[in-house]
């Protein structure tokens, strides 16, 4: 384990004891993150973020000196501009997890594609972020789970209503993946649901409560 | 998560720039990337890509569109687009049904079409970590599931003692469709494009890439369909798959996942050529697709010559 993923479970483990959130231990443990924006869709510019990278400790720097085929991307994540030096065997779900601090693209299938935890939206489309390479995000818009609730979508809202998760771990991908499918299709049927989300696993077998949940975020939506 | 080891990585402007740097070797393409990096994340080829060349940087490789006769799919479009176009349902039922049947709807949204038809095989020794099965497909000189547990694997014979299955959804959908698959160096008829000797899958050259797939309109009668069984309605691949086109006059059918290429059923395209569709009719050009079909020693596999039979048989049926 990293010196940085030690850092940060251990800000998750602080988090449960309720002393001190996760954004604040993150924040002071000094992290490489795109300005103090850690989840929320506080706007960090591009330079702002890039000069963290470059502020922070050189050990720390994920990027070796050595390594000829580092890239810039600017990226969009929930509404703030990114900037990030990223080597090409970096995946999109360790970028947003590892740097900019969002912790909703989850690892359950160990990258497989098989799972659908760690969807995210991208340009639109709910793809996979463990199988996607960060380098090739140059000019994404990135759209995760913390932006969704951030912005107060009333899917949120519905699935807390409709109980749609139990142990929640693959709750982001299903909640990123339906936001994707009423951003397309804003009246869909019971059927294009489950369709939709027919690639996200719930060990915790909540398939019944996900279509009554986003049909009636989509009436929500509507109504808006 | 298993991280990636290090590759360099060059985003190629033009297909030509792409095939050159293939040909220079031990570079690999990326597009969709859902197959490519599964197999570097876990490490299951011998050699590993030193540089991966992203091709979804070339402008104009994603299309769907219908001109002079013939339907044209860039080899960039994502599965879901082909899913949804409602030209392609319309017409060519089959490659759309396909298409929305492939994996999950996560992977239809990154995967290509291209790719699709360029995947690697499912096999699971093949498909074991770390390249723990050093098998005949990788130049080993051993068929693991010759011995091993072949439940999934071919009922048609090996080639060159490789009983590996082609796992594509689209491709029995192109065969059946009697397609064309354009390349930066030649066109290929759907049915030899997987037409290869054992490493391999397709009979692509180091340096070459598929740009365009091109699918002739079905004359007037005719109706396609696809039909997949698989353990789970989604993420899965397929145990067996059948695609059909179907008319009056003429008759194409192709079964997946059954034989190291996909496998045209000859026989039952001459049954039902003609006939009225109908129950009997269609069991009987289901039986004589499996005619040929043997189980491996052991009849591990022997399941799949009943479902190859009734995929058959439902595919026909859905073309009436």
């Amino acid at each position: 384990m990293s010196e940085k993923e030690k850092k940060t479970n251990e800000g998750e483990r602080k988090e449960g004891f309720g002393h001190i959130s996760r954004r604040e231990f993150l924040r002071d443990a000094g992290l490489v993150i795109g300005g103090s924006t850690m989840g929320s869709i506080a706007f960090a510019s591009e330079t702002e973020a890039q000069q963290q990278v470059k502020e922070s400790d050189v050990a720390k720097d994920p990027c070796s000196e050595e390594s000829a085929d580092i890239t810039t991307i600017e990226l969009t994540v929930n509404g703030g501009k990114y900037g990030f030096r990223v080597e090409p065997h970096w995946s999109l779900r360790q970028l947003l997890r590892d740097e900019i601090g969002l912790t909703s693209p989850k690892d359950w299938c160990g990258g497989h594609g098989a799972c659908g935890s760690c969807t995210v939206i991208m340009n639109g489309r709910p793809v996979l972020s463990c199988l996607t390479l960060a380098c090739e995000c140059d000019g994404a818009i990135i759209e995760t789970a913390e932006g969704i609730a951030k912005a107060k979508h009333p899917i949120i809202q519905s699935y807390i209503k409709w109980n749609a998760f139990q142990c929640g771990y693959c709750t982001p991908g299903f909640v990123t993946t339906a936001k994707a499918l009423l951003d397309r299709n804003p009246d869909p049927t019971e059927a294009d649901v489950r369709d939709a989300l027919a690639g996200n696993l719930c060990r915790c077998g909540t398939y019944q409560q996900h279509p009554p949940a986003v049909l009636e975020a989509a009436e929500a939506l509507k109504r808006k | 998560m298993k991280t990636w080891k290090k590759f360099a990585h060059v985003n190629a402007g033009t297909v030509d720039e792409a095939a050159s740097i293939l040909k220079a070797g031990k570079a690999a393409i990326i597009a969709g990337g859902t197959d490519i990096l599964g197999t570097m994340r876990f490490e299951i080829l011998p050699d590993y890509p030193e540089i991966l060349v992203n091709i979804k940087t070339i402008s104009d490789l994603d299309y769907i569109k219908e001109e002079s006769g013939m339907l044209r799919i860039g080899a960039l479009t994502r599965l879901e687009d082909i899913a949804k176009s409602d030209v392609v349902s319309a017409k060519y039922t089959a490659l759309a049904e396909a298409a929305h049947r492939t994996a999950s709807p996560h992977i239809r949204e990154m995967g290509t079409i291209g790719g699709n038809i360029c995947q690697l095989t499912r096999c699971w020794y093949f498909r074991n970590p770390d390249n723990r099965f050093n098998c005949l497909r990788k130049g080993g000189r051993t068929c693991y599931a010759m011995a091993g547990d072949n439940r999934y694997h071919s009922i048609f014979g090996a080639v060159k003692k490789c009983l590996a299955v082609n796992p594509s959804d689209t491709a029995p959908a192109l065969v059946a469709l009697n397609a064309r698959i354009k390349t930066n160096k030649r066109l290929i008829n759907a049915e030899q494009f997987w037409d290869v000797a054992v490493p391999g899958s397709t009979i692509l050259d180091m340096d070459e890439i598929v740009t365009e797939i091109q699918v002739p309109t079905p004359t007037k009668g005719m109706k396609s369909s696809f039909i997949k069984f698989a353990i789970r309605k989604s993420i899965d691949f397929p145990i067996v798959n059948c695609a059909a086109m179907v008319g009056k006059k003429d008759a194409r059918i192709c079964l997946n996942a059954v034989h190291n290429k996909p496998y045209r059923a000859l026989k039952s395209e001459e049954l039902i050529k003609g006939k009225s569709i109908n129950e009997k009719n269609a069991d009987a050009a289901g039986a004589a697709a499996v005619e040929k079909a043997r189980a491996l020693p052991g009849d591990r596999n022997k399941w799949k010559i009943q479902i190859a039979r009734t995929m058959v048989k439902r595919a026909i049926l859905a073309c009436a």
